[in-house]
């Protein structure tokens, strides 16, 4: 009590010093009560099904679990579904960016409709989107024919036709992370630049993408993070043959169907684990960027 | 370097924010486009630049046509009101930027570069903020970088947009009277934009007073502030006590005729008379006809209000003759006219 007491009073005693990190003065109220509604919120909603899962796994025990994750098959799956996940993110990357340059950049008659179309992969349903693309990129399909015949290109069933899935899944989160930052910069910094003897090229590599770039990598981790537990668009598409075009979340759903929960939850857990490393690499890539020109 | 503006015009959709408008800049002078916002002495400034192309007249840099010319070959220097320094880049960056994205036969060997920036962060005196980021920096220090910046490439002319609109009264005041020295040494022919009329008059050899896309004035501080050429100029410059009046015979009446002015013989009808405060004569007397109905007393200066058959006036003078006539609010007083320019309609 003494410490809740003495945070309110301007001079803080020396008795408060370590409470008052946690507990400064403030002109927003409601600090405590909107911190223990987060943190148990997350508890519940994030923490609570992630701590089952690995609950559930560690019952392998730790050679269990390894024997259950380190198998050919498994380590495939790894390799498709994160591999193809940064391949999609890197296209979703350069054509995302070029879709919200465009939008904001130029006014053009169905601008608003372009904007609209960016959305639909959010609220189309994934297997809908699956089963649509397979059937377009399908052998006899109305774009996967003509590939075939004219240049012997195979796509669905393919690690192509996943990455096309992946891509189309993704595309709104790089849209959606760059489009304000675009419309938020400042003309004058390119005019500056432009001034002071920069050519097009210059300006765009030198001025605008570094002040975009941040976003560009939160957008690039969101489409990332989304195709490595996409499921529905890619299982239609990918023909799941082991080893080959087999996804991890399809993997997990196999070993269910064959009753291996603890399988399942340590091919989870490892899919956790380095999904959470490589999206804690990006925030702080991130944090170190926007750090650097915080205004 | 000179410039030469000829029939500038330029139209936004229906807004038409620069009509013909002609101006000679004079090579090595510090030129002001004072006006009220919306007058065009912006867009002017950035048609100079290049930043914005006028959609009739010509201009020219050093007697030749310049509006065929890119902004990067124009050779001019751009400060922005809002700075805009590169965020993501370091002050000594910021400066460089304009020496390193020139082409590789034209660029300077990088130790020279380094050389240049840091002699022009001396020059600006921010010679121990080359690692820091804009972010990092005061208003009046971003702008001093941006003007380094602005002049690392060696412009032929220096334009400044509303350069200490940004910036707090103090900060604003010293980096005026800085940029005044700056101009002194290098004589780099510079035109600012301003809406700040005490800005102009101080800073500037020249003061071009602009009104709704035209320019109303041109000419030195003291001939603009003394001799005005129009009724805008008068009310744009300066306090002023405005009245309407009616001119006969060389003689103009305020009001019912409490106060008259003698003008010109010529002018006949309706007009505006204007009176600076400070050309407003006040002595106390016991049956005269004003009244003294509010007094503020600021710094070295005295204010008086004044209301006179139904007119409100306000007077200046210096705080010491203010205390020598010994007034207090309600006080009934003279007035008397020292000097006055009338305007008929």
């Amino acid at each position: 009590m003494v410490a809740a007491a003495s945070a309110d009073v301007a001079f803080p005693t020396k008795g408060s010093a370590v409470t008052s990190i946690l507990k400064k003065p403030s002109v927003l109220p409601g600090f405590g009560l909107t911190l223990g509604f987060t943190l148990s919120y997350l508890g519940i909603l994030v923490l609570l099904p992630f701590g089952a899962l690995i609950v559930k796994a560690g019952g392998l025990g730790w050679f269990g679990f390894w024997n259950a994750v380190l198998t050919p098959r498994v380590l495939a799956a790894f390799q498709v579904s994160f591999g193809l996940s940064l391949v999609a993110a890197a296209i979703n990357a350069v054509f995302g960016f070029i879709v919200a340059w465009v939008l904001v950049r130029y006014q053009f008659p169905g601008k608003r409709l372009v904007d609209a179309l960016v959305d639909l992969p959010f609220a189309l349903p994934t297997a809908v989107a699956g089963i649509a693309l397979s059937a377009l990129y399908a052998p006899n399909g109305w774009v996967g024919k003509p590939l075939n015949e004219l240049f012997g290109l195979k796509v669905a069933f393919t690690p192509l036709g996943i990455a096309i899935a992946l891509t189309f899944v993704g595309l709104p989160f790089v849209v959606r992370t760059v489009q304000p930052i675009l419309q938020e910069l400042p003309p004058e910094e390119e005019e500056a630049a432009v001034s002071l003897g920069a050519t097009r090229g210059q300006t765009f590599w030198q001025v605008v993408f570094p002040a975009v770039l941040p976003a560009l990598v939160t957008g690039f981790a969101l489409s990332f993070a989304r195709g490595v537990g996409e499921y529905g668009s890619v299982i239609f598409i990918a023909g799941n043959m082991p080893g080959l075009t087999e996804i991890l979340p399809l993997l997990i759903v196999i070993k269910l169907e064959q009753y291996d929960y603890a399988g399942a939850a340590a091919v989870g857990t490892s899919m956790l684990l380095v999904s959470f490393v490589m999206l804690l690499i990006l925030n702080i890539l991130q944090h170190w960027m926007r750090s650097r020109h915080a205004r | 370097m000179a410039i030469q503006v000829s029939g500038i015009t330029k139209q936004f959709g229906t807004y038409r924010a620069l009509d013909s408008v002609d101006l000679e800049v004079r090579s090595g002078e510090l030129l002001a486009l004072l006006g009220p916002s919306g007058s065009g002495k912006t867009t002017l400034l950035r048609i100079m630049a290049g930043l914005e192309s006028p959609d009739a007249g010509s201009l020219q840099l050093n007697g030749e046509e310049a509006l065929g010319l890119k902004p990067r070959d124009r050779q001019v220097g751009f400060v922005f009101q809002h700075y805009a320094l590169f965020r993501h880049m370091t002050v000594f960056d910021n400066v460089a930027f304009g020496l390193k994205v020139r082409p590789r036969a034209q660029r300077l060997p990088s130790a020279e570069i380094k050389r240049r920036v840091m002699e022009l962060l001396e020059l600006v005196q921010l010679g121990h903020f080359a690692e820091r980021y804009p972010a990092q920096l005061s208003g009046g220090q971003r702008q001093r970088v941006a003007l380094a910046r602005a002049l690392a490439i060696e412009p032929k002319v220096l334009l400044l947009d509303e350069p200490f609109g940004a910036l707090d009264a103090k900060v604003r005041k010293e980096l005026r009277r800085w940029l005044r020295k700056l101009h002194d040494e290098i004589h780099i022919t510079s035109v600012f934009v301003t809406h700040d009329q005490e800005e102009a008059l101080e800073l500037a050899d020249r003061v071009v007073v602009m009104s709704q896309g035209r320019i109303e004035q041109i000419g030195s501080p003291a001939e603009v502030y003394d001799h005005p050429s129009s009724a805008f100029v008068y009310e744009f410059l300066g306090q002023v006590n405005r009245f309407d009046c009616t001119v006969e015979g060389g003689v103009a009446r305020i009001g019912n005729g409490a106060l008259s002015i003698t003008t010109d013989e010529t002018l006949r009808g309706s007009g505006i008379a204007y009176v600076r405060p400070h050309d407003l004569g006040v002595a106390p007397a016991a049956a005269g006809p004003g009244r003294v109905s509010g007094i503020h007393v600021v710094g070295p200066d005295a204010r008086v209000e004044i209301e006179l058959d139904g007119l409100s006036l306000e007077a200046e003078m210096d705080r010491e003759r203010f205390t020598s006539l010994g007034m207090v609010v309600g006080d009934r007083c003279t007035v008397q006219i020292d000097r006055a320019r009338v305007f008929t309609r």
